[in-house]
């Protein structure tokens, strides 16, 4: 009896809660109509965020699963300079929602044609973001992040040239996978108070220059063999374990470096924390 | 309805393919029953659209709103929440039928169609009803609790948004963004009244039963405290009694110190790398260390209130029962709770009530303060520095009481053997 007036309890507790957390589907696209390139600037404030490449006749499209009293969601396209302003901002009347992590999952997935260039600007909030840039025509990235986990990955190679991408985290973990995909010519990255990893695996067409700067934390660099690495780190109570690389001076080489076919220049500025290397095999395997 | 349909349909088909399983065993079903099923099939999926249609009101127009009535501009559906909320009022009269200006547009009640010769111009907005395009839409369109269905050779020169609805593209050409809320709220019932504010016989109940509530819990945790830490218990208060002013001002500068030498700890923690597993640890222990210090030193001010006031009683010839840590726990935390409970009668009082509640947080904090400064002088009732205790209780012996001189004469070495324990003379 009592365990049947527990379940009853917990049931009508259940509903309750379920109810008065409804979220609001949203779609948002746009056929594609022969756009060669596109400015996309996604602001996110809270929840997951998945990004990836789409269907090759929609020029974007954002599935979206929010709070309608708390969040309001950003769909804004401008024809005159193709930009398209995406994502979900803090907004209605609800207040500040004190809950447990599992009844406030706002999600949204968006995509983007494969077959445009893409200038691509992310200002995330508390957001978990599986953010998948291999296959698209990447032309930019610039990635802020506030209080969030983001993983960006090139999981294949950029279908065009990258100028530069610029990553900068606040309070949080941030790992890039597949540096290498990005065909990015500059990578800046910027580290507040928290752990990045930076994997520069996969397929180099050509040498880069990635500068990093790290205020309190762990830099996690892992490092092809293949490439001729050097790193150029300015550290202050830091710590650099350079596992095999050359010192002269500030600067760690690492023993092929002037006959690699490919380079890879690295600037660390480390104020506290630590850096640390790890060496990926041939295929970009971790050793 | 349409996943009644579904349903249904798929119950046909369970039903159906036994029966043509027995009609030509092992053989496949012959062409013209697979036809008839299929079209058995699309026969229920549109008599469930029928349905679904027919819940719709007859097509119409939407009469335009007179000079000063409801209007919503359609020529920016970037915001769609924004604009279901200009619309919501405008679709909802409280009496009369919907009337509603759309500026340079088109306002439809009920199902609408545009077909494969006609061309509309300006804003579309379609209510309770699905948005049919053969032809020619050279603006917005926008449905509420309806479909759009883009037919083939059909064109949409602007944007869609459809609330409470999906948009269907069949093949025709959009030319602007598609937007879909899948759920409006434009047309669902008004959540229940708000319930009236309490009146003042059940604020003073409620406020009440929440007092009760609170002293009660701070009364089992100092009993467990008593059963379980007493002589920790005994010091803090102690300490109380006999330095208010340094716990008070300790307690103080502790609260303003929480801040900072948590921050102090994460930096520590982070700059010796090793130490950022620890990190959740370690912010975890420090939240209970000033839980417990701030809780267990509120419980030894009570405490030493109620030894106080009893001891005084006692001194002045009053007869009480046993005089225990539990007694004083219990008339310290009656003391501090009627403070509160003045408030929870007279709370509704106009000004007075707000002097009241001013009063007795102001005095809470103080006494929350002083036990909390209390706890960190005495290391959580380990050290007994400011306790007033000179002498360990183990040393206060008969013999030491009796034979030790006053004025400052050294005492004779205590002889070693049994001791008179002397505690709660």
């Amino acid at each position: 009896m009592r365990r049947v007036v527990l379940l009853a309890l917990a049931l009508s507790l259940q509903t309750g809660v379920a109810a008065a957390q409804e979220m609001r589907p949203f779609t948002t696209f746009r056929q594609l109509h022969g756009e060669t390139r596109l400015h996309a600037s996604l602001e996110y404030a809270a929840g997951a965020l998945r990004v990836a490449p789409g269907r090759p006749t929609e020029l974007y499209r954002m599935d979206l699963a929010f709070d309608g009293e708390r969040f309001a969601p950003i769909s804004d396209y401008d024809a005159a300079r193709n930009a398209v302003s995406l994502g979900l901002r803090r907004g209605g009347t609800g207040g500040v929602r004190v809950v447990s992590r599992g009844q406030l999952q706002q999600s949204a997935n968006i995509a983007f044609a494969p077959s445009t260039e893409l200038d691509l600007a992310l200002n995330l909030g508390a957001v978990d973001a599986d953010l998948e840039l291999g296959g698209l025509r990447l032309a930019s990235l610039d990635l802020q992040t506030g209080a969030s986990r983001s993983v960006v990955r090139f999981s294949r190679p950029n279908a065009t040239r990258c100028r530069s991408a610029e990553l900068t985290s606040g309070a949080a973990e941030l790992s890039v996978v597949g540096l290498g995909n990005s065909r990015c010519d500059r990578v800046v990255v910027e580290g507040g108070v928290g752990s990045v990893t930076l994997d520069f695996g996969g397929t180099w067409s050509s040498s880069a220059r990635v500068n990093v700067r790290m205020a309190m934390g762990q830099l996690t660099l892992r490092l092809p063999r293949r490439l001729g690495v050097r790193v150029t780190m300015d550290k202050f109570l830091s710590s650099f374990d350079p596992a095999g690389m050359v010192r002269q001076g500030n600067t760690f080489t690492t023993p092929g470096y002037d006959r690699a076919e490919r380079t890879l220049d690295l600037e660390v500025t480390a104020a506290m924390g630590g850096v640390r290397v790890e060496w990926l095999e041939g295929g970009g395997e971790k050793e | 309805m349409r996943a009644r349909s579904a349903v249904a349909a798929l119950l046909l088909l369970g039903a159906a393919l036994p029966t043509t399983a027995a009609a030509s065993p092992g053989s496949f079903p012959s062409g013209s029953n697979a036809a008839e099923l299929v079209r058995n099939f699309w026969d229920f999926v549109a008599q469930g659209d029928d349905d679904r249609r027919a819940a719709h009101p007859k097509p119409q127009a939407i009469e335009q709103a007179p000079d000063g009535g409801p209007a919503v501009d359609l020529s920016d559906l970037s915001q769609p929440t924004a604009l279901e909320a200009r619309l919501k009022p405008a679709l909802t009269p409280k009496s009369g039928p919907i009337r509603l200006t759309v500026p340079g547009g088109t306002a439809r009640l009920g199902d609408f169609s545009v077909g494969s010769t006609e061309s509309v111009t300006g804003p579309l907005l379609v209510v309770q009803g699905d948005a049919d395009i053969y032809g020619r839409l050279l603006g917005n369109l926008v449905t509420v609790d309806g479909d759009v269905i883009v037919h083939p050779g059909g064109l949409v020169t602007g944007d869609i948004l459809a609330l409470g609805g999906d948009v269907r593209d069949l093949g025709g050409e959009i030319g602007g963004e598609i937007r879909t809320l899948r759920s409006t709220t434009i047309f669902a019932q008004p959540a229940a009244a708000a319930e009236p504010p309490p009146n003042a016989l059940e604020t003073v109940f409620r406020r009440l039963a929440g007092v009760i509530g609170v002293f009660l819990t701070l009364a089992a945790l100092g009993f467990g405290l008593v059963t379980f830490g007493r002589t920790n218990l005994e010091v803090v208060s102690d300490t109380v009694s006999h330095s208010f002013g340094r716990a008070f001002s300790t307690g103080l500068l502790g609260q303003i110190l929480l801040l900072p030498t948590f921050g102090m700890l994460v930096v520590g923690l982070i700059l010796s790398v090793a130490g950022i597993l620890l990190l959740p640890f370690a912010v975890v222990v420090y939240g209970l260390l000033v839980v417990v210090g701030a809780l267990g030193g509120f419980l030894a001010v009570a405490h030493a209130m109620g030894e106080t006031y009893i001891r005084r009683r006692l001194a002045l010839g009053a007869v009480l029962g046993s005089p225990n840590s539990y007694r004083y726990l219990t008339v310290g935390l009656g003391a501090l709770a009627s403070l509160w409970l003045a408030w929870a009668v007279f709370g509704w009082v106009p000004v007075a009530g707000d002097l009241i509640r001013g009063a007795a947080f102001l005095v809470t904090w103080l006494l929350a303060t002083t036990g909390f400064g209390a706890a960190l002088l005495s290391r959580a009732g380990i050290r007994e520095n400011f306790a007033g205790r000179l002498i360990p209780p183990e040393a206060l012996t008969d013999e030491y009481l009796w034979a030790t001189p006053q004025f400052g004469v050294p005492a004779a070495r205590r002889p070693g053997g049994t001791r008179t324990p002397t505690r709660g003379l």
